[in-house]
Parts: structure tokens; C-alpha cells; sequence
């Protein structure tokens, strides 16, 4: 039995879109309400589905093997000489999907939340924030690479207006900014797909197909064409399919993101609204780690395996650099930032290494970082609601003021600094062991890249207990004196509710990681084993 | 004898005064004569030349026709100068002017 | 799941490890309402209760190795697990056992602080995680519980967060811990990576990995699982690395002496059975990967620390900065014993010294406890914890002052005390594997003997400053003010470590320390013949030689017969603790904030400068393409629009509106085409 319950998840927000635009816009509190209760449904039907994912269920490159899947034709189109034009509407889950798709919906809870309080034209953010939540749920479980595009694009839109819109002082240049830099990826996307689809025909009806699976599977692919492997295309001196893995990575390392491309996520999180900065960090941030999974890995394997070394690279230069900028920041809210550079960091190195302990720990990582990260953003937030300031320098002492606040805050910073009992912890151990392994198990990365690694995690720790100490212990002194200690209050029963889900599971995951590795061991196996044959 | 000659040129004399009377006059009445002039000068020139059509008699019969259209375009015209003085307080086509762009 | 025989004992050794745990649950939950600490009491006490019971059942007995899957990843299985060894019942008693006076000592030496609620909960999560690590099964949960007992004194040198050296000083531990752990990591990702487990049991048990290997192999190959030469080496180094950390070996010791901002009575338990102790502890849990060139850096590291922290202890003021280096000094000979392969000997010294240097830290509590009291009664704004204002305490506290010359007897290692029996031991087996050695390595059995005259002499001016001679302190000399030994609740825990500091506890044989139990029951074979006459010399030599001192150093301080040049550069060196904290912040932290500040100047101005520049020559091009279009395309239409305009502009003129105007045009117009088919006909 199929009750279309993926189709139900993704597209239930704009149910609500819809239904928000009905209500007359007098009505201001209707939006938020509207908004959370489908969150919280969305949260719900995930979390069920969660729980009904058989961990056998490895997807990958096996469409029987997907779950909660949905294949109908959507578009078909006879074309003449080019054959007949197949794009499918095809989606389902598998191991790297599904705790992505119930983190999405956590995370958008966690940001509809954090929205409470908007004022400015309620109506439309919350419309858009609506689209945005269709976009990212579809984004994980498309299967047909043109409704992947679509669904990837259409992410781009909302995300503009809401920092463009209800950003901070330099919004505009930051919207722009982050606009170009992730449209410059994709553009070049767009060619590859196309590419990919005149060279993959489906095996069944022999038409050319935007089907993934297809896509995977090299005896699809039309013999002689662009992207075939026994053709051995090439491009400007460069293998086609080297190309094509390249300029796919590119588009989703952007995302991810890595160094240097990563100089958008500084100024989209500072200037972005609280809660776009947590969905930025906790969902758009795993678009990328997907990506490269999904489809770079998947599609690509052996240009993959060949740049291998260069991805441990990136992956280890992200960390280590990520890490130091953040040492040196001033503004709160970018060192988060710069963090979250070092911490997706790992995602990178992972997954470079080809072994199961390095990919599931990469998988792991980005779930870990989705709870941390929004949380850590959310607690900026509440730093900058109550005096709209986020330098390090300008305050001292908090912990005497807001105790519970700074309870949660010390629980975030040790949680991602990679505390055993929490999840960062699992993530960023099996990337080193992984990345350590992978010289022995098929020697793609040498060790000094994980002995690198590792490094990031010391400074970590550097950059997170200084700022602990520089803002929160000794004695108070704040920089906008009284009328600052009378806005400190401590966290609001709203923040804390909105505090402790993301604290427990980072704990639950962290002290019993069996939670999200039973559900992704079975793709990761299916990855590794695709991807290294 | 009266040759056709005499005809034409009497013809074309009332011509060159009714248009004289059109482009020099200042009063819109005196315009009206003048064009006046002018249609007779035409129809002189058909009935002159009607004397080669005796089979029909064509230049008689257009004079005929000339001549009552004449007429009733100068009951025409009339009216319009009317208006136009009613309209403008004058009949001098230099003052009305408003067909200009 | 079924247990394995013997449930009872395994049920106590995890209740041992739970209770604390439960207790700081509890306390976390209680919150404010848990001031009293009788949650954290009880949980240890019945942690003692328990750890007995394990140790009675288990101690010379067949190990007990029980686990329960924790997850998965790929195809490879994670365990949690109680692996019940001699080496693992006997580190939960004393680790628990320790930390029971401490607890019972905090109740009034805490009384009345503020915060006091979070210190019952951070005691009991210390006390936890460092017994969870003592029973772990597999290096990944002696990981995580390593990194707790970390952070644990990260929260518990920072208890008072308000007092900006003691945010400095958790900050730094945690730090220098962090490069520690890194080693930890990546000495058991080496490990993995070649055997493809972390059970400790497989790995370095009697049928382990390492064992059979090393039987299998001849002799001159070396272990290496699938791994290439040298990386087992280099495992070797990192756990040590990771050790370094732990048990504050140098050039990584810089954080303990300053760890002393937290209170006294946290002190005690990081320097005797916990945290501390872990690094020695890792150390002889996995010995069988150590081959002869680490033990030899281990020896050699053990020695300098053993040498530096000795030394920098001679000239330090703090009561708590000189215990702090005297610990230090002794992890330093625990590394020798563990560097010449008898780690059992490293152990027996660890759970000696644990008992006499908590004695010691407590009774040093006691002190500043008193002194505080008077500097706060009497508004005298001196440091309590500089032994400069103390001086003729002896009269005041006369059990604190019994019980704090027991416990430096047993440091220096005077007869009848439980360090006579350790020490000695250790430096006989110097000795012993030096001769073995030859050459350079003699360096170490002399240096070790020479810091233990070091530690007689700092030892005992601290105590002829503290006790003896008369109070520096003019209240305290002029009778106005008065001390006293402290509370039942402090006196009886010092008392009953006293006692544990004595010989009996370990054999009954005071001068001989070939009855040991403990070393009898984690017996290790000696590679090298015993030489008799050493075991008499030594000890004899030793006892001697700790008398002279204490004389001459009674003529020092108490007599004020030579006073101390402090304006040489050796007393200066030793004074500033060799200048390390500076050279680290100037040098090591600076250079790691510069580089960040120099990247972060790269970032914003070349990588985002060259974001930008694209952005910028992006926006010349288009206004570039703005101009050609605007001045050239959309010129060439405007032109044609001009052109039109201007014709219409003239022909304009003639719309005079005049009706006659109109009648001259038409007519010439005629004219001129009559005239034109007269011409063209003509």
C-alpha cells in the first residue's frame, strides 16, 4: 500500500501557502499559526515515516529498494528527431534521505518558531517561507534529476526575498550575493542534466530519461555518447566525465560550502533573519552533502574516486581554515558561520574517504550539524533580539545575568565542539577513522589528511571556549551598560521549548547513535559499494 | 466668329479672379464668391466643350449637375461661415486658424 | 541477553559507575534544591559500597568482559562494555575510594557558597566518567569517557566563572586536553585502521591481537596488523601524546599548576585518582602497543618532567602551585615506570600517591580554609594561599599539621609510608633497567634519585614555612586572632587518608616491597635479573639522604641560617616556572591567533576580494555593454527618431491653419504637375 505519504509531506506546505492567502491579511496572527501547525504535521508525518523506514531499504541505485515511493509520468513530450522527452514526477526515500527529510522538518519548526515575533508583512514571509519548505522537501526526495532541478531552483527564490527583505543593515548585498553565487553553480548544473539526458536512455521504453537510477547505472548510457565511460569523451583536454563531475561538485560545493567558495554563507548568515539563518545552516548547508552523494557520487563514480585526493584536500582545508577565521572573529553570529565552514568541513573529508565509517560519519556529521547549528543560530538570535548586538567584545560576564541561557549556550558550544554524548561527537570521530582508514582500504586518501582533520577539532575547541569566557564568565560589563542588563532577560518559556528539542536529540543521537545509523547504514553500505566497484 | 479660344480664356479670366477672390480676400463671404467664380469658370469650360459631344450633350448635362451641386454647396458653406462667425465673432480666414497642429 | 557466571560482581562494577552518574542527574534535575549534596554523598559512598564488592570478587580472579552492541556503522559493530580486570577493579576502589573523603571534606569546606548545587552535580559527573574509563571494554568508550572527565574539570576549575583566572586557567586545561585527545584519536584510529577493532580485550588481552602476534612472530618483526612500519610506533606516540595531556607530562604540564584556580577540594581529586591519573592509566591499559623507542621517549619525558616540575617547585609561594608541581613531579616518575616496561610499579605508585597528595591537597584546603577565615575576619587583604603569611601553624592546627607531615613523609618516600614502598620500587627498577641498558640510560635512575632529594627539599619548606617558626602574620602573632583545626567533617576524611597512607595498606612487610599486593596481583615479568644489593642501598640511601635534607632545610627556614639569592637567573627560572606560561601565550597562541587574523584578512580582502572582483569586472563589462548599447544601438534608433522629428518639424511650418494658405499650396501643387507632364510631355 502506497498512501502517497511523501507526496503529502512535500506538498503540504503549500497547501498552507494557499490557505494563507485566503486568510485576509488583518489577520496577523493566523499566518504563524497556519505555519506552525503544518510544521508541526509535517514533523509528525516525518517522523512517522521515520519510523516506518525499513533499514534494509537502501535506495541508492535500486528503485525497489527506495521507500514511500512515487513514479508517475509528468511530462512526455514527442520531439521529432531528439526522441521522446520523459521527465517523470519520481520520488522516494532512501538511507541518505530520510533523517535529512525529518531534520528538514525539525528545523522548520525550529525556524517557524523562531519567526514568532516578525512584523513586518507577516503574510508574505510566511508564504515564502512555505514555498522554501516545499523546495527543501522535494530537494530530498526527488529521484528524476529535472524535478531535482526544479525543486533545487525553486529553493533559491524564497530564500532571496527573505534576506533581501528581512535582513539586517547590508540585506541587499547579501540576498545578491548569495543569489549569484548559488544560480552560478546550478546554471552550470543545468548543462550537465542535459547532457546526462541525451546520453542515458531508459531501458525499458529506450526513450532519453532525467531518471537518476538511469543515470547510475552505465549500461544505460548510450554507447558513444557524450557522457559515456567506454567513450572517453573529452572536453577542453579534460575527460567529459571528469567534467561533468567537476562542474556538478562545484554547484553543490557552493552549498556545502566549501573553501574558497564560502564567502557568501559569512554575509547571507549575518545579515539574513534568525530563522533563515538556522534554515540556511541546518538544511541548505546539507543540500550540498547531499548533492555530492546523491548525484555527484552516484552518477560519477569513477571521476569521483579519481578526485578523491582533491576533495580530502578541500575537505581538510575547509576545516582547518574555517576554523582558524572563526578564531578570529569579532561578531558572534559570523564565527558561528565561519564554524559551520570547519564543521561541513568534515562532511567533505568523509565522504573523500569511500569507506563506510567515513561516509556514514559524514552523513552523521550533517545531521549532528543540522540540530547544532540551528541551534547555535538560535541563540544569537536571542542575543540580538534583546539588545541588537552580536559583538564578543561588547559583553561579559552573561552568565551571571541570563544562567539558563548560558546553560544552553555552554551545552551548544561543547555539543559542537565535538563532546562525547553528543552527536557532533560520533560524526567527526568516524570521519577521522574513516579518513585514516581509507589508505588501507582502498588508498585513495593518505593519513595526514585525517591527522589534519583532527587539528580542527582542537581549534574548535579554541574558538568556542574563548568566546565562552570572553562573554560569558567573569564579571558582568556589557558595553550598553544598564539599559543592556535590564534587556538581558533570561531565555523565555518559548525559547526554551524551542531550546531543548534540538539540545535532547543532539544528546539522544550522541549518547545512542544506533537512532540514525541503523536507518542509513544499508545506503551507505549500497554507496560505498556503487561507488568503489 | 467666337472661337473655343474665347471661351477658354474668358473661362480662365473668372478662374484667376475667383482665385484671386479665395486667396487674397478677407472676408469668408468674398472667399465664397471666388469659388463661386471658379466652379462657373469650370462649368463655362464644360458647356464650351460640350459642343463636340452632340450625340449626348455631356457638357451640358455636367454643367447642369455642377450647377446644382454649386448651389447647394454655397447653402453649405453658408451655413458654416454662420457657425463660424456665431463660433468666432469674425469671417476673416486669417483669423481662423485652428486647423493648425 | 544473558550475563556471563559471575552477575553480582558485574552488576556492582556497573552500579559503581551509575551511581555517580544517577547522582548527577539527580542533582542536575534538583538544581538549586541540591545544596546540600547529600545526593552525591550517598551515590559515592554507595559507589564505594559497590566497588568493593567488585574488587573482592574479581581481584585475582578470572577477568569478567561482558558487551552489548551500541551501533552499527557500515558492517561494523560498536560495543559498550565492562571488561573487569585486576588492573580495572582495582583503579574503580581507588578511584572511588578517594573520591569519598573529598566529597565527605567538600561539605564543610563549601559550605555556604552560592553555586554550591552545581559543584555537587560537576563532583559527581567527574567522579563518573572516570570510573566509567576505568572499566571500559573498548578504546571508543574510554575515549568518550576521557573527554568527559575533561570537561568535568573544565567545569570544575571554572566553578567560580566569575574570577577571570579561573575561566583562563578551565579554558587552557580543556585546551591542552583537546591536543591530547587528539592524539588519543588518532592512536586509536591507527589502531583501527590496522586491526579493525577497538576491544581492548582483543587487542591487548592474553589471546589479543597483540599478543599472538608477537608470539607468531620472529624475532626483529614487529606488530603491525596490516599496517606499513612505524605506524604502530606512531600509535605509540600518540596515546602517549594523549597522556602527556592527561597526566600533565612536559612541555603539555602547564595546566595543571594552573587548574589550581578551582577549589582546593577539586584539586585534590584531579591530582590523586581522577583525571590525572587517567593518562597513566591509559598507558598500562595499553601497554602491549608501546615498542622500545616509545618507552624509551616515555622514560625519557617522565624524567624531564619528573626534573622540571621538582625544580620549578622550590621557589613557588602558593601552597597549591607547590603541590601542583609535586604531582606533576610524581606522574613524571609513574611515566619512568611505565617507560622501563613495569607498569604495574607505575600503578602501585599512582594508587600510593593518590592516597598522600589528596591528604595533601586537603590538608593544604584545611589551611587556606583558615587562613581565608582570618583574612576575611580581620580585613586583612593577604593571599591565603601564599605560605609567606603563614608560619607556626602547628600550634594552631596540630592534626591538620600530623596529618599533612604524614602525608610529605610518604611523599619523599620515608619508611613506613606507603611511598617508601612505591617510590623505592620504582627507582630500584631504574636502577635495575639502566644496567640493563647501559650507557645514556643511567641518566634516568640518577635524575630520578636527585629529584628525590628536590622533593624532600620542597616538601619540607613548605612545611617548616606553613608549621613551623612563627607566624608571619601579625594578627595571628600577637595572639589576637586565633586558628584552629578545621570540622569533623574535614578532620575525618584527612585522618582517614592518613591512615591510607601508611604502609599496612599495602603490606605488611614496612620495608619491603616484594609483598605488595597489588603487585603481586598485576604481576609482570621483569626482562632483566633483580640486583639484590640495589633494594638495600637505595632505600637506605634514600631515607638517609631525606633526613640531611630535612635538616638542613630546618636550619633554612626555621633556624634562618642562609637565605636564598632570588635574583639569580636559576631562582628566576624556577620562580616563573621557566617562563613556559609566557613562551606558550607569545608564541604558540599568538602565532595561532595571528595566522587566524592573517586568514581572516585574506578571506575578507582576497577570497571575498576576489568574489568581489568578479562582481566588479562583471559590472564594468555590463556597463561596458550598458554604454555600447545605449550610445551606439539605441543611438542609431534615436537617430532615425531625430531625423524623423526634425523633417516633421520643418514640414510643419506649413500647417499655418490659414484656409487660403492650404488653397495656395493645392494649386501649385497642380501647377507644378501640370507643368511637370507639359515639361515631360514636351
Amino acid at each position: 500500500m502506497n498512501p502517497h505519504l511523501l507526496t503529502i509531506l512535500i506538498f503540504l506546505p503549500l497547501v498552507a501557502a494557499t490557505a494563507m492567502f485566503v486568510v485576509p491579511a488583518g489577520k496577523r496572527n493566523a499566518y504563524k499559526y497556519i505555519a506552525l501547525a503544518t510544521g508541526v504535521l509535517q514533523l509528525v508525518l516525518s517522523g512517522g515515516m521515520y519510523y516506518l523506514f525499513h533499514p534494509k531499504g537502501a535506495g541508492i541505485s535500486q528503485e525497489r529498494l527506495y521507500q514511500f515511493v512515487d513514479h508517475v509520468p509528468w511530462i512526455r513530450l514527442d520531439m521529432g528527431n531528439l526522441g521522446r522527452l520523459e521527465i517523470d514526477y519520481f520520488i522516494g526515500v532512501d538511507g541518505l534521505s530520510m533523517p535529512l527529510l525529518f531534520l528538514s522538518a525539525l528545523v522548520m519548526v525550529i525556524a517557524i518558531g523562531a519567526s514568532w515575533n516578525v512584523q513586518k508583512s507577516a503574510k508574505g514571509y510566511f508564504v515564502l517561507l512555505m514555498i522554501l519548505d516545499m523546495a527543501v522537501m522535494g530537494v530530498f526526495s526527488a529521484l528524476d534529476f529535472f524535478l531535482f532541478y526544479i525543486f533545487y531552483e525553486l529553493m533559491l527564490l524564497p530564500l532571496y526575498f527573505l534576506i533581501g527583505i528581512w535582513g539586517g543593515a547590508r540585506r541587499e548585498y547579501a540576498a545578491i550575493k548569495f543569489f549569484l553565487y548559488t544560480l552560478f553553480g546550478s546554471v552550470f548544473m543545468l548543462l550537465i542534466i542535459v547532457g546526462l539526458y541525451f546520453s542515458v536512455t531508459n531501458p525499458e521504453t529506450g526513450a532519453h530519461t532525467f531518471n537518476m537510477l538511469h543515470m547510475m547505472d552505465p549500461a544505460n548510457y548510450v554507447p558513444g555518447s557524450f557522457f559515456s565511460a567506454l567513450a572517453k569523451q573529452e572536453l577542453f583536454g579534460i575527460p567529459a566525465r571528469l567534467l561533468g563531475f567537476i562542474v556538478l561538485f562545484i554547484a553543490f560545493a557552493i552549498k556545502v560550502p566549501i573553501v574558497p567558495l564560502h564567502t557568501w554563507l559569512p554575509d547571507a548568515h549575518v545579515e539574513a533573519p534568525t530563522p533563515i539563518s538556522i534554515i540556511l545552516a541546518g538544511i541548505l548547508l546539507k543540500v550540498g552533502g547531499y548533492g555530492i552523494l546523491r548525484i555527484c557520487f552516484s552518477i560519477f563514480p569513477d571521476a569521483a574516486m579519481q578526485s578523491a585526493w582533491w576533495l580530502g584536500l578541500i575537505g581538510v582545508v575547509s576545516i582547518i581554515y574555517g576554523a582558524l577565521v572563526a578564531l578570529a572573529q569579532r561578531d558572534l553570529k559570523r564565527m558561528i558561520a565561519y564554524s559551520s565552514v570547519s564543521h561541513m568541513g568534515f562532511v567533505l573529508l568523509g565522504v573523500a574517504s569511500f569507506t563506510t565509517e567515513g561516509t556514514a560519519g559524514a552523513l552523521f556529521q550533517m545531521i549532528s550539524h543540522g540540530f547544532l547549528s540551528a541551534a547555535l543560530f538560535f541563540l544569537v538570535g536571542m542575543l540580538y533580539d534583546r539588545v541588537h548586538d552580536r559583538g564578543i567584545y561588547h559583553f561579559r560576564g552573561l552568565a551571571t545575568l541570563m544562567p539558563r541561557y548560558t546553560v544552553f549556550v555552554a551545552i551548544a558550544f561543547f555539543a559542537s565542539l565535538g563532546l562525547p554524548g553528543f552527536s557532533a561527537f560520533i560524526g567527526e570521530v568516524f570521519v577521522i577513522i574513516g579518513a585514516f582508514n581509507a589508505e588501507s582500504a582502498n588508498g585513495l586518501l593518505p593519513r595526514w589528511m585525517a591527522i589534519a582533520g583532527s587539528v580542527g577539532i582542537l581549534l574548535s575547541a579554541a574558538y568556542f571556549l574563548w568566546t565562552l569566557q570572553r562573554m560569558f564568565f567573569g564579571q558582568p560589563r556589557l558595553k550598553g551598560g544598564t539599559v543592556w542588563s535590564e534587556a538581558l532577560t533570561d531565555a523565555s518559556p518559548r525559547e526554551t521549548v524551542i531550546m531543548v528539542p534540538m539540545l535532547v536529540l543532539a544528546l539522544a543521537l550522541g549518547v545512542y547513535p544506533a537512532l540514525a545509523l541503523d536507518k542509513i547504514n544499508a545506503s551507505v553500505l549500497a554507496l560505498v559499494e556503487l561507488v568503489t566497484k | 466668329m467666337i472661337t473655343l479660344t474665347h471661351f477658354l480664356v474668358v473661362g480662365a479670366c473668372l478662374f484667376s479672379i475667383g482665385l484671386y477672390a479665395v486667396m487674397a480676400r478677407r472676408n469668408a463671404i468674398m472667399v465664397l464668391v471666388g469659388i463661386e467664380l471658379m466652379i462657373n469658370a469650370a462649368i463655362l469650360n464644360l458647356v464650351a466643350f460640350g459642343r463636340y459631344d452632340t450625340e449626348h450633350y455631356g457638357g451640358q448635362a455636367f454643367a447642369l449637375f455642377a450647377i446644382v451641386l454649386a448651389a447647394a454647396s454655397v447653402a453649405v458653406a453658408l451655413a458654416i461661415i454662420l457657425n463660424v462667425y456665431k463660433h468666432h465673432k469674425t469671417i476673416n480666414p486669417e483669423d481662423i486658424n485652428q486647423l493648425k497642429d | 541477553m544473558t550475563l556471563p557466571t559471575p552477575t553480582y560482581p558485574l552488576l556492582a562494577a556497573l552500579a559503581t559507575v551509575l551511581l555517580p552518574f544517577i547522582g548527577f542527574l539527580l542533582s542536575a534535575i534538583a538544581g538549586r534544591r541540591a545544596k546540600s549534596g547529600a545526593i552525591s554523598i550517598t551515590a559515592i559512598a554507595l559507589s564505594v559500597v559497590a566497588a568493593g564488592y567488585t574488587f573482592a570478587n574479581v581481584w585475582g580472579g578470572e577477568p569478567i568482559h561482558i558487551q552489548w552492541r551500541w551501533f552499527t556503522i557500515g558492517e561494523q559493530a560498536f560495543h559498550v562494555g565492562l571488561l573487569l580486570d585486576n588492573m580495572a577493579v582495582l583503579m574503580l576502589l581507588l578511584v572511588s575510594i578517594v573520591a569519598l573523603p573529598v566529597h565527605i571534606y567538600s561539605v564543610a569546606y563549601m559550605k555556604g557558597d552560592p553555586g554550591i548545587h552545581r559543584y555537587w552535580t560537576f563532583l559527581s559527573l567527574f567522579c563518573a566518567a572516570m570510573l566509567g574509563l576505568v572499566i571500559a571494554d573498548n578504546l571508543l568508550l574510554m575515549y568518550v569517557c576521557w573527554e568527559i572527565v575533561g570537561f568535568a574539570s573544565y567545569l570544575l576549575i571554572g566553578f567560580w566563572f566569575t574570577k577571570d583566572a579561573a575561566v583562563q586557567a578551565n579554558k587552557r586545561a580543556f585546551i591542552i586536553n583537546r591536543i591530547g585527545d587528539i592524539g588519543f584519536l588518532i592512536g586509536f584510529a591507527i589502531l583501527y585502521a590496522g586491526f579493525g577493532t577497538l576491544d581492548i580485550n582483543a587487542l591487548f588481552g592474553p589471546q589479543g591481537l597483540f599478543a599472538t602476534a608477537a608470539g607468531a612472530s620472529t624475532a626483529g618483526s614487529t606488530v603491525h596488523g596490516g599496517l606499513p612500519a612505524g605506524w604502530i610506533t606512531a600509535a605509540g606516540l600518540a596515546f602517549f601524546l594523549g597522556a602527556m595531556a592527561k597526566s600533565a607530562q612536559f612541555p603539555l604540564h602547564v595546566w595543571l599548576p594552573a587548574a589550581m584556580e578551582g577549589p582546593t577540594s577539586v584539586s585534590s581529586l584531579i591530582h590523586a585518582a581522577t583525571m590525572v591519573a587517567a593518562g597513566v592509566f591509559l598507558l598500562a591499559r595499553i601497554f602491549p602497543v608501546f615498542d622500545d623507542t616509545v618507552l624509551l621517549v616515555i622514560a625519557a619525558t617522565g624524567t624531564v618532567t619528573a626534573l622540571i616540575a621538582a625544580y620549578f617547585a622550590l621557589t613557588q609561594f602558593d601552597i597549591k602551585k607547590i603541590l601542583a608541581f609535586s604531582t606533576v613531579s610524581q606522574l613524571g616518575f609513574m611515566m619512568v615506570g611505565i617507560g622501563i616496561g613495569l607498569y604495574p610499579i607505575a600503578l602501585f605508585h599512582l594508587a600510593t600517591h593518590a592516597f598522600f597528595k589528596c591528604l595533601l591537597f586537603l590538608c593544604a584546603g584545611a589551611v587556606i580554609h583558615e587562613m581565608q577565615h582570618l583574612n576575611d575576619k580581620h580585613r586583612l587583604g593577604i593571599d591565603p594561599q601564599d605560605i609567606r603569611n603563614m608560619g607556626g601553624l602547628r600550634r594552631y592546627m596540630p592534626v591538620t599539621f600530623a596529618t599533612m607531615l604524614i602525608a610529605s613523609l610518604a611523599l619523599v618516600g620515608f619508611p613506613l609510608t606507603s611511598g617508601y614502598l612505591s617510590k623505592d620500587a620504582l627507582l630500584v627498577h631504574a636502577f635495575e633497567w639502566a644496567a640493563l641498558h647501559q650507557g645514556a640510560a643511567h641518566i634516568i635512575p640518577y635524575v630520578l634519585a636527585f629529584v628525590s632529594v628536590l622533593t624532600s627539599f620542597y616538601i619540607f619548606r613548605l612545611l617548616a614555612k606553613v608549621f613551623f617558626g612563627t607566624a608571619a602574620t601579625p594578627a595571628l602573632a600577637n595572639g589576637q586572632a586565633k586558628l584552629h583545626d578545621p570540622s569533623a567533617w574535614m578532620v575525618g576524611p584527612m585522618l582517614f587518608l592518613a591512615a591510607c597512607s601508611l604502609f599496612p595498606l599495602f603490606t605488611l612487610h614496612p620495608l619491603n616491597d616484594g609483598h605488595v599486593w597489588l603487585l603481586q596481583g598485576i604481576a609482570v615479568s621483569k626482562p632483566w635479573p633483580s640486583l639484590p644489593l640495589l633494594h638495600i642501598v637505595i632505600p637506605v640511601g634514600a631515607a638517609f639522604a631525606t633526613l640531611a635534607v630535612a635538616v638542613w632545610v630546618w636550619r633554612w627556614y626555621v633556624g634562618g641560617k642562609y637565605t636564598a639569592k632570588t635574583d639569580g637567573p636559576l631562582y628566576r627560572l624556577s620562580f616563573h616556572q621557566g617562563y613556559l606560561d609566557g613562551l606558550y601565550d607569545r608564541f604558540v597562541v599568538g602565532t595561532v591567533l595571528r595566522f587566524a587574523g592573517v586568514l581572516r584578512w585574506l578571506d575578507t580582502y582576497v577570497v571575498d576580494g576576489l568574489v568581489h572582483g568578479l562582481t566588479t569586472l562583471g559590472r564594468s563589462l555590463a556597463s561596458a555593454a550598458g554604454w555600447v548599447d545605449q550610445r551606439i544601438v539605441d543611438g542609431l534608433v534615436r537617430l532615425f527618431g531625430k531625423l524623423a522629428w526634425g523633417v516633421g518639424n520643418v514640414v510643419r511650418r506649413t500647417q499655418t491653419g490659414r484656409l487660403q494658405g492650404y488653397f495656395a499650396s493645392l494649386f501649385l501643387v497642380i501647377l507644378v504637375i501640370l507643368l511637370y507632364h507639359i515639361i515631360v510631355q514636351a
